[in-house]
């Protein structure tokens, strides 16, 4: 019994597993039937093909047929893959059409190093994927785990928007520097295509502590991804100088315009994963906002330039540098214009870098120099200054140059430098106005600048007269005092004249005389119209102003008694005394005399006045 | 009468005396000749240096005017290296026959003439017209050394290019644009001058700064 039972026993296993197997066969076909196959990957690509740690790459995987399951994604250490959407499309071929599925993979590596990415399709090759280290000044860490748009402040140094459109960063190479030391900073831009609709203007610092050069300059422009999102970056290399010590909290602005979604934001973030941002804002309800998007700050100690040791010659320049000097001729004529040249090169701050050259120098005379600058790198941190210096030699023969000096703070000795060129030598011949003539230089007609000599008129033989000057003589101070002189003389006759009787007395007896003839042709006009009255009394008066003046009184005390008194009893003094006589009878009765008396008494006038003239 | 006269005979004699002083300074210094700076000129004409000949030549013309031989040699340089001749006026002519010393001196006298009417005729002379006549007279030779000096003056700015091309520039400094370059022998007016450069102003009316030791001017600078 139990044996019987036991075979019946073992019988019924095998039948069972049997009876199983063959269930699961069936089931495991009927599933395999049922299940739709993978599609076959028909190409695939990556791209970029290099990328720096932090930034993503995108592995696009073409496969034929529609809603297709994703293609097994291939495993290598250090890189991760993260399937981010899938994109359908039809392809026509040969006139045949082909449904296509596209799987959109983001590659995010781990460490840097040349990654080969096995082949997914058969009939493909492997792809080659270069990660870099991180770049230099911190780079964009975009592909840092923590960033989220719209969250405000990104971690690694990055600012996003609100709207997580874009973000700005700034770095340095040195956080503690000196008052006028170059610093090398980078402004990175991180734009999201379609979402940032315009950049409205460079970079600003916030705050005038500093001085930002080449910003005009195009930056560099790079794409790359954050968190799966693509952004173009822009990136400014420029140069900042802080002009005063302290410590500050540098911030770079950047306006923009933006196109901000005006859909819910649980939809627009769905829209953000699923596809491309561009096409959907494109077409999408969006509004355009400006804003302004801020760095994180960067913090920056500047310390003033020490004040012990400082060179007399220190201008201010802050570098590293080394001078030389040369001159445009070793040889020229006295009077001629030479450039000085000196030359400046290194690193660091160039708008600091100034000097006077040489002033005073004897025998020679220097004018104030020029300055140009070469940089040798795009942000002009390094390059050559030449300052050129007009020099002018006075006197011939050799002369020298002396050394130029000048001064620099070194920031990373942290200490002042002196450099000095070599003196210059140069030989000064005299000019052409100082060369004196010498022998003909041709023999024949014509001279070395085309003058016929022959037409020449011939030397002299005698010098001649000599003159102390080319200058005229009426144009020679000394000259000029002799009629200044003259004039001097002529004023003081005149000025003295006044008020001496001597000079004063012919002038009156001129005047005296002219009005005395005009009283005698009044006298004459009289007669002719037989105006006894006037006629007698113009003689009259004629008379007493002869006489006033030579008696020393006024000509109303000249009466008949005083003609009594002082005249003579001859001739003369008869003839007037009658005239007084007559002159009283005509104003007084009128008494008529005839036209020979007139001439007569007239002729008496004359005598008396002119003729006898005191 | 007598005290007036001798104050005349002092006057006289002080002006004498004045006069004597200047003509023996004169001769005391004297330092150009018209017969050897035109010697001169002929020498630098001969070496090939037609603008310092021009420079003698002119200096030669202003001591003697109306020498024929200054003249022809002048305007033969001229010619010979291409420069323009500016022609003389008719004003020029008149008063230029006259050298400048000997305009000078007449005006002197003119100005005593002008001071003996004045004062003659204070002092009662017999004839009056005698009077007005000295005094048209005097002023008449005044107005000789003031005519000669006006038509004189431009030359006495004047500078002769001596360099073979001399640039002129648009600002007083060696590193100047130049403006446009002058020829050997040409002569410029000068009408400024700024650290070692001159403003000139060149026959067509054309204004710029020339470096001084491109340029004589043809009486020195003192």
């Amino acid at each position: 019994m139990r044996r019987k039972s036991r075979t019946r026993t073992g019988d019924m296993s095998t039948l069972h597993v049997l009876r199983a197997g063959l269930i699961a066969g069936i089931v495991a076909c009927l599933l395999a039937a049922s299940a739709p196959a993978a599609a076959p990957v028909v190409e695939e690509s990556i791209a970029p093909a290099q990328i720096s740690i932090g930034e993503s790459a995108q592995l696009r995987i073409k496969s034929s047929g529609s809603d297709v399951q994703p293609p097994a994604l291939p495993v290598v250490p250090g890189l991760e893959f993260r399937v981010v959407e899938q994109l359908q499309g039809v392809e026509i071929i040969h006139g045949a059409t082909l449904a296509t599925t596209t799987t959109v993979v983001r590659v995010t590596p781990q460490v840097a190093g040349t990654f080969i990415i096995p082949q997914i399709a058969a009939k493909s090759q492997p792809l080659m994927l270069r990660v870099n280290p991180a770049n230099v000044g911190g780079g964009p860490s975009v592909a840092t785990p923590g960033i989220s748009a719209g969250t405000g402040v990104g971690g690694g140094g990055i600012h996003m928007t609100e709207d997580g459109s874009a973000f700005v960063k700034l770095s340095a190479d040195r956080r503690e520097v000196y008052v006028g030391e170059s610093v090398p900073i980078a402004i990175e831009l991180g734009v999201r295509p379609g979402a940032v609709s315009s950049l409205n203007g460079l970079p600003a610092l916030t705050g005038n502590d500093f001085t930002l050069n080449n910003l005009s300059r195009p930056p560099d422009r790079q794409e790359t991804f954050i968190d799966g999102m693509p952004f173009v970056l822009l990136t400014w290399h420029t140069v900042l100088a802080p002009v005063k010590p302290g410590n500050f909290s540098l911030t770079v602005e950047v306006p923009l315009t933006v196109r901000l979604s005006t859909r819910p934001k649980r939809e627009a973030q769905l829209e953000d994963q699923l596809g491309d941002p561009f096409m959907q804002r494109r077409f999408g309800a969006t509004v355009k906002k400006d804003i302004k998007a801020r760095s994180p700050p960067l913090d920056l100690a500047v310390s003033a330039l020490p004040t012990e040791d400082q060179p007399p010659e220190f201008s201010g320049a802050v570098g590293t540098f080394k001078i030389s000097s040369d001159i445009s001729s070793a040889a020229a004529a006295a009077g001629d214009p030479l450039t000085l040249r000196m030359h400046v090169t290194g690193e660091g701050n160039f708008d600091r870098v100034d000097s006077t050259m040489l002033e005073h120098v004897e025998h020679w005379k220097t004018y104030p120099p020029t300055s140009s600058f070469k940089p040798s790198d795009a942000i002009g941190l390094k390059g050559e200054k030449i300052f050129e210096q007009p020099v002018v030699a006075s006197i011939p023969g050799a002369q020298w140059l002396p050394a130029v000096t000048f001064a620099y703070f070194d920031p990373a000795a942290r200490r002042y430098e002196t450099v000095r060129t070599a003196p210059l030598s140069v030989t000064i011949s005299p000019s052409a106005a100082d060369t004196a003539p010498t022998a003909p230089k041709t023999a024949s007609g014509i001279g070395v600048a085309g003058i016929s000599l022959a037409a020449l008129h011939p030397d002299r033989a005698a010098p001649g007269a000599f003159a102390r000057s080319l200058m005229p003589l009426y144009l020679q101070p000394r000259f000029l005092a002799l009629p200044t002189l003259l004039t001097l003389m002529l004023t003081w006759f005149r000025l003295r004249g006044r008020g001496d009787e001597s000079f004063r007395a012919p002038l009156r007896d001129r005047r005296r005389s002219q009005a005395a003839r005009r009283t005698l042709a009044q006298m004459e006009d009289a007669a002719r119209a037989g105006d006894n009255a006037r006629f007698f009394a113009l003689a009259r008066r004629t008379l007493q102003e002869t006489l006033a003046v030579r008696w020393q009184m006024t000509p109303e005390q000249v009466t008949t008694e005083e003609l009594d008194a002082r005249l003579d009893r001859d001739e003369d003094g008869e003839e007037i005394r009658r005239l007084f006589a007559l002159a009283d009878e005509a104003e007084y009765a009128g008494q008529g005399l005839t036209g020979t008396d007139l001439s007569r008494w007239t002729h008496i006038v004359h005598r008396g006045t002119l003729e006898r003239a005191p | 009468m007598k005290r007036r006269m001798q104050r005349v005979a002092w006057a006289l004699t002080l002006l004498g005396c004045l006069a004597g002083t200047h003509a023996g300074a004169a001769s005391a210094q004297t330092r150009y000749s018209a017969a050897a700076l035109y010697n001169l000129g002929n020498a630098y004409a001969r070496e090939g240096k037609p603008g310092m000949a021009v420079v003698n030549y002119e200096r030669a013309r202003l001591l003697a005017p109306d020498d024929p031989d200054i003249e022809a040699n002048l305007e033969l340089v001229r010619r010979s290296v291409g420069v323009p001749i500016e022609a003389s006026s008719r004003l020029e002519r008149a008063f230029g026959t006259a050298s400048p010393t000997v305009a000078s001196w007449i005006g002197v006298m003119g100005l005593a003439l002008v001071a003996a009417a004045l004062i003659s005729g204070r002092l009662r002379a017999p004839h009056r017209w005698a009077h007005r006549a000295a005094l048209i007279l005097g002023i008449a030779a005044i107005g000789v050394p003031v005519g000669n000096g006006v038509t004189l003056w431009p030359r006495l700015h004047e500078a002769i290019v001596i360099a073979g091309a001399a640039p002129v520039r648009v600002s007083p400094a060696p590193m100047g644009d130049a403006l446009f370059t002058l020829k050997e022998a040409e002569a410029v007016r000068i009408t400024g001058e700024h650290e070692g450069f001159f403003l000139v102003r060149t026959l067509p009316g054309r204004v710029g700064w020339v470096w001084h030791a491109d340029l004589v001017p043809v009486v020195p600078r003192n």
